[in-house]
């Protein structure tokens, strides 16, 4: 989808994704080669979660950002690691197993020097259409 | 060895010890792996240069948890709320890179303490890859309502 030329209200959605334990270890249990993976924290330990008041392990806020930015690729290219900007807030608890859907609307095209710079809302819901985070991102295309 | 600090305490203009870390293969197909992004970008030399590391994998490892003086006691979580993220150069495999955090803010909200942290990572040839502002608070029982 890279270098191509969007419209204000154009709308973007990519792949699902489940969450699951694997996932949630293999992100935020440490490098594999670390002694004692995966390290317990509250992405990662039940019990650690609770203990913090949790009522779940919270996957990392990290984690759908990765979602969001492989979005921004997707429809920008590579290019975007070199100029594109994101504002997220984390709005929602991510459990095991949660199935998240990154999206992105176009809010405003502006012309910047010979290219254009896009402005989204982007925003990740999951399985129930619960909005987990929502923001903005930038870029030049 | 690092002194470390209770994050709850740190202060305004507190520098964390910083991180050094180098990417290798396997580390980065870690992260493809918990993204489900398997493009081959991030696995072999494209028209793009060598292969690259995941976005993912930089946001992750510059979550000032990651600082060897970043501490907080039992049953006492760091929880992230917001990020205002830059973005400056795609980072390669095989690289060593170098992650900076700074206390750069704190405010309250609901009740709750919040700091905000500032994170540079730079690869080892001086090259600027990200900044982050990282809006963090604290999961702890007290704060269940």
């Amino acid at each position: 989808m890279a270098n191509k030329e969007f419209k204000e209200g154009q709308e973007f959605a990519a792949k699902p994704k489940k969450v699951s334990w694997e996932r949630l270890w293999t992100f935020s249990g440490g490098p594999f080669a670390q002694t004692g993976w995966p390290k317990s924290n509250l992405h990662t330990d039940l019990e650690f979660a609770k203990k913090c008041g949790l009522p779940s392990v919270a996957a990392s806020g990290t984690q759908h950002q990765g979602h969001v930015v492989q979005l921004m690729i997707d429809l920008f290219g590579m290019e975007w690691l070199s100029h594109g900007t994101m504002d997220v807030k984390f709005i929602g608890v991510v459990d095991a197993g949660d199935m998240l859907t990154a999206r992105a609307v176009i809010k405003s095209v502006e012309a910047h020097n010979r290219a254009k710079k896009y402005t989204m809302d982007v925003w990740v819901d999951n399985q129930r259409g619960e909005k987990m985070l929502v923001g903005s991102t930038t870029a030049i295309a | 060895m690092v002194e470390k600090k209770d994050d709850r305490y740190v202060e305004v203009g507190y520098e964390y010890a910083p991180l050094e870390f180098v990417v290798t293969p396997e580390l980065n197909q870690q992260y493809l792996y918990s993204e489900e992004d398997f493009d081959r970008r991030y696995l072999e030399e494209t028209e793009a240069g060598p292969p690259m590391v995941h976005p993912a994998l930089l946001l992750n490892m510059s979550n000032n948890t990651r600082s060897p003086s970043f501490y907080l006691p039992p049953g006492v979580g760091g929880f992230h709320s917001r990020d205002e993220t830059f973005f400056y150069h795609p980072a390669r495999v095989g690289k060593k890179f170098k992650v900076t955090w700074k206390v750069v803010d704190e405010y309250e909200k609901r009740g709750r303490p919040y700091k905000v942290f500032e994170a540079k990572i730079v690869d080892q040839d001086g090259v600027e890859i990200m900044k982050r502002l990282i809006h963090a608070t604290f999961a702890e029982q007290k704060y269940v309502k």
